[in-house]
């Protein structure tokens, strides 16, 4: 009689037990992976951003000025040209990688480094710089300045 | 000749310029005809090349440079009372492309914008002095860097005197050592150029705009430079640091003593990337061709590279440090930013060094010395938290283990006091 009333409590206990250790595995996977993967991160950079939302507003930014911003770890560059349309550039200099400025002045963009000259496309027209820089979207939305990268 | 023939030709010798030949016109060019007739490779060759030439595409035939008549059938076409030239003399080259290039109102028709000045530029240069003064055989004249019958636009990849194939050009002759004996010059220029830092940005990164012969010594009026002018020759894009050298000290030392100026330290074909080993007094440094420990000139030299290797130090450990805490996973793209000016100090005081002043130097470092021992503090702060949080989350982790251990433990515990009280006749554990 013991024998029979004990079956059915020893199944219900052994599919408890394995019910109980599979759980525990799978949280112990799942805590430890991510744990380990934080603690050895991939070797490689994070992807630069692809988005800044500037601190200033386009009423701030006056005709033939410029101004650099943080786009990501890396220096960008607002303009306005003196038309009034608003432009936006990588600011490191295509040469060796100087931070360039605007010169109202000049009416264009300008490297201090080795006299390096962009126009106001980006394109280097005199002086060592080998390529245009880099140039960004600008999107004006709520009054707030948004810089993309090109798609 | 037919008197239509007389016509066009009378008309050319009026406008006092070779004249344009139409499609149709050419259809009927003799010479054309006759060159290909022959079948001999020598008398086609020039007809088959000319045809990807650009003054073919302009619509120019042979009468243009060789004269004669294209309408008559036979060999009347090459008389020269017709104006038969046949191949031109060496020293009658020049005049022969002058006539349409020295023609300014004759090239606007076809190209605006190309100078009209070659010719008067040519008998400036060394080929066209020689030319004609000695009529010297070996000496270029305009076909030998633009091949008579395949001549194409500079801009052309194709072209002998497109830029990534100027130096090949000049090196046909000047790096032939047979050829350049009676000269007395070095053969080994084109060599030392393919070792240089500007063959390597022209070749390899592909920038048009990097120097090749033409950039320094000129094309049509070609001349080696002469030493005062060195500093403006390269100052044409090295603007920044020839200005600096035209007011320093060295400037009008190294035109007394003889010697161009940028060539001392940088030389004139092989110029390589420079780099900081450059400057100073050690190995490699070119400071030391003058200068040593025991004159100020030394002393100042020392005294610049030791600034400048701060620089790179803290500039080099900053931009390292943020690099592992940005891999590590932490945000640190505010430093990395504000470091970006520590690059341009460091750039702009490798040009301050020609002026040879250790305080313009310093001038130049001091904001990048700020930005990098910032950047490398704010770096270090990165690298503790990281510290922080992985050994707190280990805590953590060690935590939930031991509570887990504990609660299967326990569990285990209430599962045989629950089997103990179910067994009948077994004694309920005491606690």
């Amino acid at each position: 009689m013991v024998t029979e009333i004990q079956e059915p409590e020893e199944t219900r206990r052994h599919w408890l037990t394995w019910f109980l250790s599979t759980s525990v595995g799978l949280f112990l996977i799942a805590v430890l992976y991510p744990v380990s993967r934080y603690l050895m991160p991939p070797q490689i950079e994070e992807s630069p951003a692809r988005t800044a939302r500037l601190a200033v507003t386009p009423v701030e930014v006056k005709p033939n000025s410029g101004q650099i911003f943080k786009f990501g770890s890396r220096p960008g560059l607002l303009i306005r040209t003196p038309s009034g349309e608003l432009r936006a550039f990588s600011a490191i200099c295509t040469h060796l990688a100087c931070i360039v400025q605007y010169r109202p002045d000049l009416g264009h963009i300008w490297c201090a480094c080795h006299n390096g000259h962009f126009d106001l496309n980006g394109k280097n027209i005199t002086g060592p710089p080998p390529r245009p820089l880099e140039r960004y979207i600008v999107k004006v939305q709520q009054e707030r300045i948004v810089v993309s990268l090109d798609a | 000749m037919s008197l239509w023939g007389w016509c066009m030709m009378l008309a050319g010798l009026l406008a006092g310029v070779a004249w344009p030949v139409s499609a149709a016109v050419e259809q009927h060019d003799s010479c054309v005809t006759c060159h290909v007739a022959t079948g001999d490779a020598r008398l086609m060759r020039p007809v088959e090349a000319f045809r990807a030439d650009i003054h073919a595409a302009r619509g120019f035939s042979c009468v243009a440079c060789h004269g004669g008549d294209p309408q008559e059938p036979g060999m009347e076409a090459m008389d020269p009372a017709k104006g038969y030239i046949g191949i031109p003399q060496r020293q009658d080259l020049p005049q022969v492309c002058g006539h349409c290039h020295s023609d300014a109102q004759f090239m606007k028709r076809y190209n605006p914008a190309l100078r009209v000045d070659q010719v008067s530029e040519y008998y400036t240069s060394a080929h066209g002095r020689r030319l004609k003064a000695f009529n010297d055989p070996k000496v270029a004249t305009c076909v030998s860097c633009h091949p008579a019958h395949t001549i194409r636009a500079a801009s052309d990849p194709a072209s002998s005197v497109h830029p990534m194939r100027v130096a090949e050009m000049c090196g046909r002759c000047h790096a032939d050592a047979i050829y350049m004996q009676s000269y007395g010059i070095p053969t080994d220029q084109l060599q030392q150029y393919q070792e240089s830092v500007h063959w390597h940005t022209l070749s390899v990164q592909g920038d048009l705009a990097a120097p090749t012969c033409n950039t320094c010594h000129g094309n049509h009026g070609v001349a080696p430079p002469g030493v005062s002018w060195v500093g403006n020759i390269c100052g044409q894009c090295h603007a920044v640091q020839a200005d600096f050298f035209n007011h320093s000290a060295h400037a009008a030392i190294l035109v007394t003593l003889g010697v161009p100026g940028c060539t001392v330290c940088h030389t004139n074909h092989a110029i390589k990337a420079t780099t900081d080993a450059m400057l100073g007094l050690g190995a490699g440094a070119v400071c030391t061709t003058c200068h040593s420990t025991a004159d100020t000139g030394g002393k100042v030299a020392v005294e610049m590279r030791q600034r400048l290797d701060t620089l790179q130090q803290a500039y080099g450990q900053a931009h390292d440090i943020l690099l592992r805490a940005e891999h590590a996973g932490m945000e640190v793209s505010q430093a990395q930013f504000e470091l970006q000016e520590g690059q341009t100090a460091l750039i702009k005081a490798r040009a301050a060094i020609h002026t040879f002043m250790v305080a313009t130097v310093q001038e130049a470092i001091e904001p990048g010395l700020s930005v990098s021992t910032n950047a490398y503090e704010r770096g270090v702060k990165a690298l503790d938290e990281l510290r922080f949080r992985r050994t707190g989350l280990g805590v953590s982790v060690l935590i939930i283990l031991a509570i887990i251990v504990g609660l299967r433990a326990k569990i285990r515990q209430l599962e045989r006091r629950e089997t103990h009280r179910l067994r009948p006749g077994d004694d309920i554990p005491k606690s």
